[in-house]
């Protein structure tokens, strides 16, 4: 299974790890590494999640993940190519 | 400013966000906010058990389109609001769920009546809070409802320590919600749109799949349209019954585990599912590898998630159905003109199913009564205006088949969680909501026994429903089970409940009028007579015989394709020409 790296923007509010663990939990996705720290602003903190997914669960992992209500952004990084931005409403794709 | 306590604050708060009816118990955690409740405008029902608040906040929620409210203290009082939570997840019902918390400095210590409910409820619960400062309370309070109400509705918890409800704050309500992690996406994509009108011209075997996304967003005259429009063929799976009128001409029933012939086998059949508001959820596909094999999938929802979730979708709308409908319908009125597929071969053979294959029972050979036949006549003689709720069962299937919904909001059942106990708590919820219009809960005498104690509060509030058992004295769809996959070892589906309890006698007991039912001769006047009693609750045990089952079936894990219309009985494929 391929590795994806997400970089995921969250408030930082308590109980916002333990609702991303737990979704990863649930759902029986495959965390890889998961790492938290904090950004410029003191309000959001910065997750990145490694998972094993493929093909269409990679966006069913973004997608849930989304709809989390303390999940501001989500970013898959690439490893040779530019960030692909999921923004909070992935766009329309065919 | 002057100040208020938190409590004062919460239920100030409350009636800022136009909340007219609460369903709650009070207790130690959450007695702070039960002061000014009882000074406050909002109708406060006082339950009898916290699940029967919450079945009723989605009962409320479901008939009125706006967030049910349900209120409980700490500890235990959190913890029966569990299951009517994780139900009105699963059927996306607007809820706001207030709790009591121990007080700040002892959460974590395992103090009296303390539960992490948050942490409970974090897996299914659309969101929640913990607030253990008042000044927090108008902005969660704001925030939960909108969360609530917009983009897919859900449940959302607010979990209030003791002392932030004691303490002092100054009360503000907030003007604006604006959440940065949650913009519901409303306005359908435009590209996505003219797509989707495209490969509905493309399609010879249309058929919209409708989900009870269609009610939940206002849509059914849009849908109404648009079926129109396209002259194709619809199903309403158990959670849209209503959203699209059974009398319809292209109604081919519900679709799945106990749907029609016509409506399973169409969707397995089509080229095309135009799918709105719903989620391929295992009970309507089957075996999801064998389901609508040959079939393009538009799916249009209003949560993202939803979109290659179980289905891969060909084309993905996301946004409000009544936004999408909206802007698809003069869409595809366009493409129309340019190219009118020619639906009439697809539609002759679906109506040939549905001739051939109508919802049947047989009369029980000793002339006692036939549960089905009950439900059919209740449904004829209240009307298509009634609001039913179901339990969970045999007869919620019946109850799904054998009655004509020709309106949305007045079909209400535990669909995606299968919560026993639903119908009387719902059926009080519904009445508060609609109080001049009829409502019947159509329970079985096992689920009547896990949540009868609210006709007490139904008694004593003047919510008069009415009670439909069909007594069975069975926990009948297992016992189906038992017949066709256990060998008919009933083990533990027995309950002898033409025994014990004495259905009338609890009923009366509970300030209800009491009736009952065994002869196929009296049942159209015993319903008569509960639909002539207005001033009181009514419960009428009809004592069915126990051996029927429900039908068509598709076996759970198994192709739609294997769907029976009896035991060992398919149906007749060599005779249709599909
Ligand atoms: C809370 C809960 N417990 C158990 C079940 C499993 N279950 C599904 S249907 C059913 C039988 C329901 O019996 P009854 O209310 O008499 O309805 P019938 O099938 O006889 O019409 C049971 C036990 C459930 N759905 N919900
Ligand atoms: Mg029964």
């Amino acid at each position: 299974m391929a590795q994806h790296t997400l970089e995921v923007l969250v408030e930082n509010s308590p109980g916002v790890l333990a609702r991303v663990a737990g979704l990863f939990s649930r759902r029986a996705y495959n965390i890889e590494r998961l790492t938290v720290g904090p950004t410029a602003n003191p309000e959001v903190s910065q997750m990145d999640i490694v998972v094993s997914v493929e093909g269409h669960a990679l966006e069913q992992v973004i997608a849930q993940l989304d709809k989390l209500i303390n999940v501001i952004s989500i970013k898959e990084i690439k490893q040779e190519s530019a960030p692909e931005v999921h923004d909070t409403q992935p766009d329309y794709q065919n | 400013m002057s100040q208020v306590t938190g409590a004062q604050s919460l239920v100030n708060s409350l009636e800022a966000a136009g909340v007219d009816v609460m369903f709650g118990i009070p207790g130690g955690a959450i007695l702070p906010a039960y002061d000014p409740i009882f000074d406050s405008k909002i109708r406060h029902i006082l339950v009898r058990h916290e699940q029967g608040a919450g079945h009723a906040a989605t009962g409320y929620a479901q008939v009125t389109g706006r967030v049910g409210v349900c209120i409980a203290t700490s500890g235990p009082g959190a913890t029966n609001l569990v299951t009517p939570l994780a139900d009105a997840a699963m059927d996306s019902v607007p809820m706001v769920a207030i709790t009591g918390q121990v007080p700040s400095l002892a959460i974590g210590t395992d103090a009296f009546q303390e539960a992490d409910i948050r942490g409970i409820t974090m897996p299914f619960a659309k969101h929640n809070y913990l607030i253990t400062d008042p000044a927090d309370i108008p902005r969660a309070i704001a925030e939960a409802f909108h969360i609530a109400s917009t983009g897919r509705p859900g449940p959302v918890l607010v979990d209030i320590a003791k002392d932030a409800l004691q303490k002092m704050t100054d009360f503000k309500y907030p003007t604006s919600v604006n959440l940065k992690g949650y913009q519901p996406r409303l306005e359908p994509n435009a590209q996505a749109i003219a797509d989707a009108a495209a490969l509905i011209t493309q399609s010879s075997k249309p058929i919209f799949y409708v989900g009870g996304g269609v009610i939940k967003a206002d849509a059914h005259r849009e849908l109404l349209e648009i079926a129109n429009l396209l002259g194709a063929p619809v199903v309403t799976t158990l959670m849209a019954r209503g959203a699209f009128p059974d009398s319809h001409p292209l109604h081919l029933g519900m679709p799945g585990m106990h749907g029609t012939v016509a409506a399973v086998t169409a969707l397995q059949k089509a080229d095309l599912l135009i799918t709105l508001g719903a989620r391929f959820d295992d009970r309507v596909t089957g075996k999801l590898s064998t389901f609508a094999q040959n079939a393009k999938v538009i799916h249009c929802d209003v949560d993202p998630a939803e979109i290659h979730k179980n289905r891969f979708a060909d084309v993905p709308v996301i946004g409000d159905l009544k936004h999408t409908l909206q802007a698809l319908i003069p869409e595809l009125r366009a493409a129309l003109k340019k190219h009118q597929p020619d639906l009439s071969e697809w539609l002759r053979q679906m109506n040939s199913l549905k001739s051939s294959y109508p919802l049947g029972y047989d009369q029980p050979a000793d002339g006692s009564l036939s549960p089905q036949y009950v439900i059919e006549r209740l449904g004829k003689i209240s009307g298509p205006d009634t609001i039913f709720t179901s339990g969970v069962g045999q007869h919620q299937m019946w109850a799904a088949q054998f009655i004509s919904y020709e309106n949305p909001r007045t079909w209400l059942n535990s669909g995606g969680l299968g919560t026993m106990g639903y119908a009387v708590p719902a059926a009080m919820g519904a009445k508060v909501g609609a109080p001049d219009t009829t409502v019947w809960a159509i329970d079985g005498d096992g689920c009547f026994q896990m949540t009868n104690q609210e006709l007490v509060t139904c008694a004593l509030n003047n919510i008069p429903v009415k009670i439909a058992i069909i007594n069975n004295e069975s926990l009948g769809m297992v016992r189906q089970w038992q017949t066709l996959f256990y060998e008919g070892r009933y083990s533990n589906t027995s309950l002898d409940s033409k025994r014990v309890p004495n259905f009338p006698m609890l009923a009366e007991a509970m300030g209800c009028v009491g009736l009952s039912c065994e002869r196929p001769e009296d049942v159209d006047a015993t319903i008569e007579k509960a639909m002539s009693i207005n001033d009181q609750p009514v419960v009428v045990d009809f004592r069915v015989h126990r051996d029927a089952m429900v039908w068509p079936m598709v076996a759970a894990g198994t192709s739609n394709d294997d769907i029976m219309i009896a035991r060992e009985t398919a149906p007749d494929w060599d005779s249709q020409e599909l």
